[in-house]
């Protein structure tokens, strides 16, 4: 990769995009983590990450191109933050924001990686933001 | 009643269903291998059985909280995860409560949390938690 586009990726802003909780992906979540609550209305928090991957106006596959990584390589998520200022509703369509904020290379035991941050908000019709993650990905680079 | 010192109630996942980790692929929209093809997994030298979703490890830890009490909220959420989690594996969702602070009728709850793997710590982190004052957290389910 070019050490130019490298350095240029901290402040790239991620297409916008849009995202509905529905009540029925809600319980197919809580299935998977294993919750036996029921959706009330209110969407389990883990929604926090979902609905800003799948709602974002960029596909995981196409975040990781951005650092000219291929998904196909495997990209694992080092560490996650979120603080939650309103509450995830389903049934409600969020505006999905966000940006890479940070990348950063290094050399460990298993060989070179890059560590990509970058940070998304689920924003209200108030436009206020619910909730902001901040997401750290591994990439591993396999052929340095 | 918890307070300061406390320990929540782990959640056990008794072994990491791989039918789950294909769902979880699916409402991802995430088509990383490592989730869905045993051999990937191998090619990559991560091991034998596919991997599940660091997320799912969050909503483990999530779900511990809440189970503490009802309508807890959950105000920051901080993770760093240091291990793979495979299918098959088993999980242990453990915290404490560190430090409480009541106000407007509202008490917060400022916990550490880790997700246990094989008795390595997988996942680690810290939450804060807000709940009535009269929702005070339980460990009496």
């Amino acid at each position: 990769m070019a050490i130019a586009r490298f350095a240029a990726l901290p402040g790239t802003v991620l297409p916008e995009g849009a995202f509905v909780i529905s009540p029925e992906e809600d319980r197919l979540v809580r299935e998977i983590v294993g919750e036996a609550s029921s959706s009330t209305g209110r969407a389990h928090p883990l929604w926090a990450f979902i609905a800003t991957q799948r709602g974002i106006g960029t596909s995981v596959a196409e975040l990781c191109a951005l650092a000219d990584f291929d998904v196909a390589d495997g990209p694992k998520m080092a560490g996650w933050n979120a603080t939650f200022t309103g509450e995830l509703l389903t049934g409600y369509s969020y505006r999905v924001t966000g940006e890479v904020t940070d990348i950063v290379r290094k050399r460990g035991k298993s060989g070179l990686f890059d560590l990509m941050t970058f940070v998304e908000r689920l924003v209200d019709e108030d436009a206020r933001a619910v909730v902001t993650t901040t997401t750290t990905f591994v990439l591993p680079r396999k052929n340095h | 009643m918890l307070e300061a010192g406390t320990d929540f109630e782990p959640w056990v996942v008794e072994s990491v269903d791989d039918a789950a980790i294909r769902s979880f692929s699916y409402v991802l929209a995430d088509p990383n291998p490592i989730h869905l093809d045993a051999g990937a997994v191998q090619a990559m030298g991560l091991g034998d059985r596919v991997i599940n979703q660091g997320p799912a490890g969050i909503g483990y830890l999530m779900n511990m909280l809440r189970a503490s009490a009802k309508d807890v909220e959950i105000e920051e959420f901080n993770v760093s995860l240091w291990a793979l989690i495979f299918a098959g594996d088993r999980v242990v969702a453990r915290g404490h409560i560190d430090d409480v602070e009541s106000a407007n009728g509202k008490s917060r709850y400022y916990c550490s949390l880790w997700l246990e793997v094989e008795g390595r710590r997988a996942i680690e982190g810290t939450a804060t938690i807000l709940t009535a004052e009269s929702k005070e957290l339980s460990n009496d389910r």
